[in-house]
Parts: C-alpha cells; structure tokens; sequence
C-alpha cells in the first residue's frame, strides 16, 4: 500500500514538471491562520480563524502565482470563549461591522521550482497595508484520499497591528507585533 | 507533589534557612494557560490544535532554584478547528481518550541560569505510557497582575515526542511521528 502511494506520489511529482499555469482550492480543514501575541512578555497566546475560503494560481515553469484567502473574523478561536467575545468585538477585529480578513497576492517568488514567497496586500479593519508572507516547507504531493494534486506549506511573517488601527491595550503592555503562522494546502482542481 | 512541598516546607522551616522565602505555589490560570500541537502534514504543512483544558500548579524555590511543575491535559478538550477531525483524534487510533482521558506532564527538576528558568526535566504520561521528557523553557518570568494585584508567573515550554512512543502510530508516515508540542502556562500566586 504504502509503496503504491509513494509511486503514485513520484508520478505526480513527474507530471509536475510540466508547464502550465493550475487552479487549487484551498482545503479549508488543513488551512489555518494562527496568531501569536506575547501576554505581558510571559506566555504566548495563540488564536486562529475556523471559517476560511480561497484559491491559488501558479505555473512553476513560468514562476508566477496568484492568491486570494478570506478569514471570517466572527469564527476566532481561542480556547477562551470570553477572549473570544473580546477579540471580536470594537477593540480589537471589529466582527459586526469588518466581517473579514482579506489576503490577495499577485506575487510569488520562487527559488527553483519552489515558492519561497508571497506578496499581497492584507485588508482588516477596512484598511490595506502591504504585507509579505515567507514560504516554508513549500510541497507538492499526491494525496491518496483526494486522488488529486495538492499544493501547500507553511507561511509566516509579524505585523504591527496598529498599521491596521488595532492600537487596544498598548498603554497596559499588549504587543503591537503579532507573529502570523499560515498553514495552506490547497487542491488542485 | 504534596510530599515534595512538604519536603521543600519542612526544609524552609529549618532554623538554618530561616531567613529564606518558602517555596511559593502558583495555580494555573486556565485562560493563559493552553497545550499546543504541532505535526507536519504528508511533509507539507504543519498541523496545528491544542488542548483546551488545563489544570496544574507551578511551585517556585527561589532559594533552592529548583522547583516543580505539574500539568494535567484533559485529552478530551483537543481542538483543531475541524471537528469531524477532532472526533477523529479523540479515538483509538490517536488520543484513546475514552481509556486515557488525561495526559499529564510533571517535572520536578527545574533548571535556572541566574534567575531565568532554561529547562524542566520530567515525565510526560499520553494513553497511559509515561516517558521522561525535557521541555525548554523560554520567556519565563514573574510580574504584579495589575487586575488581581497578585503575582503571575509564567512563559513558554516546547518539547518534541514521538507519538509513537506513545503508542499512537496510524497514519505514519503520513500523519508526522514527531509532535511539537508548546506550553503556554501562566500561574497565579496563591
């Protein structure tokens, strides 16, 4: 079996190699955006966005790439649901009245054959600002319960919240830098 | 736990150590205080959940540098934000929660460079098998909660298991064998 999966798994790799530019979808149960918040220079909080959708677009060969991911900011999860209800409220994501998070990029950096970067612009709060994700463990593989390609890794940078207007809890020591760790698979369709 | 600080109370009493602080008990606040997991994913992404319900307490021997913490993880509350796939986990091929409803981490070696906590050495229990394991220590330090006006201490624990050593093997290899897990723990004087 497993050896059957590992030569599915080269072919599609060979089968890769080939020019053309592919739509994936994102796989919305191994595609998470968590965020990391120092608590007063102790312990690291973390968080993440349950709803999310998007697609991607790539060509190797041509090294170009496009990609569009929405998080539904009414769907963060703590493990704290009064956190929960803090988070989305005025002080900080704004649920009512900003219901997503956008990221869109039309820029991909390769090295090789593999993204090592990606490049958009990030909407929250009804503001946009420029941000650029750096791709680790970027990875093509076959899946064998999909029987489809799928595309995928893990992204990371750190953002200064206030650039959005989400400036709540500085003055008592709340971090203004917020480490974002992106993990994406996506399907190709 | 309640022989050791026994131990460590009777010592502090001793008319030698007199003038040294006791060892002091923290609480574990459990809404700063989460178990996060970290697996790859077909050596693609990396999968992340955490549990959800925490208990434990931090005891701090300043004098000794020593000290010890203890930490019980309801295997039940994990989240990974697809439920389909926490129902999943909570099974017999992952966490056996019905048989093995907690897992526990207690270290009573508690390694200080100065006053910065570096390591803990202890014994991680998952589905029933306990194993000696260190966990690095990073960000740990004390502060006055402006909110209770009482002392937290606190900061960020990770190791790496193999879940199978633990007895947990399906979807290998699939499915990573090495589970980062990180410690975000906060604990409130008492």
């Amino acid at each position: 079996m497993k050896k059957a999966l590992l030569a599915l798994a080269v072919l599609s790799l060979a089968g890769i190699a080939q020019a053309e530019t592919a739509t994936y979808a994102i796989d919305p149960t191994h595609t998470f955006v968590t965020f990391e918040a120092k608590h007063f220079n102790t312990s690291t909080l973390r968080g993440r966005f349950d709803k999310k959708e998007g697609t991607v677009a790539f060509d190797r060969a041509a090294k170009v790439g496009k990609a569009e991911i929405t998080l539904d900011t009414s769907s963060i999860s703590t493990g704290v649901p009064a956190l929960d209800t803090h988070l989305k409220g005025k002080d900080f994501f704004d649920a009512a009245q900003a219901p997503s998070v956008k990221f869109v990029s039309d820029k991909f950096n390769f090295e090789g054959d593999k993204v090592s970067g990606v490049a958009g612009q990030l909407t929250m709060l009804g503001k946009t600002v420029p941000v650029t994700l750096k791709a680790t463990n970027f990875n093509c593989y076959n899946n064998p319960l999909l029987k489809r390609e799928v595309c995928g890794g893990d992204f990371e940078t750190t953002i200064a919240r206030t650039q959005w207007g989400m400036d709540y809890g500085l003055q008592y020591g709340l971090p203004d830098n917020i480490r974002l760790l992106i993990q994406v698979e996506a399907v190709k369709q | 736990m309640n022989v050791l600080r026994s131990v460590l109370f009777a010592a502090s009493c001793m008319p030698a150590f007199s003038a040294n602080a006791e060892p002091v008990t923290y609480t574990i606040d459990a809404s700063h205080t989460k178990v996060y997991w970290e697996t790859r994913h077909f050596g693609t992404s990396t999968h992340r959940g955490r549990f959800d319900t925490v208990e434990g307490s931090i005891v701090l021997d300043r004098d000794k540098a020593n000290g010890e913490v203890s930490v019980s993880i309801a295997t039940g509350s994990v989240s990974s934000g697809v439920p389909a796939l926490d129902n999943v986990l909570r099974g017999g091929r992952f966490l056996s929660t019905d048989a093995y409803p907690t897992a526990y981490f207690i270290a009573k070696q508690l390694h200080f460079d100065g006053d910065h906590l570096n390591s803990l050495r202890g014994e991680f229990t998952l589905r029933g098998v306990s194993k000696p394991l260190s966990l690095n220590a990073s960000n740990f330090a004390c502060r006055v909660d402006a909110m209770r006006n009482r002392e937290v201490c606190g900061g960020d624990f990770e190791a790496d298991i193999l879940r199978s050593d633990y007895g947990s093997t399906f979807g290998l290899p699939f499915v990573g064998d090495k589970v980062r897990l990180l410690i975000s723990i906060e604990g409130v004087r008492q």
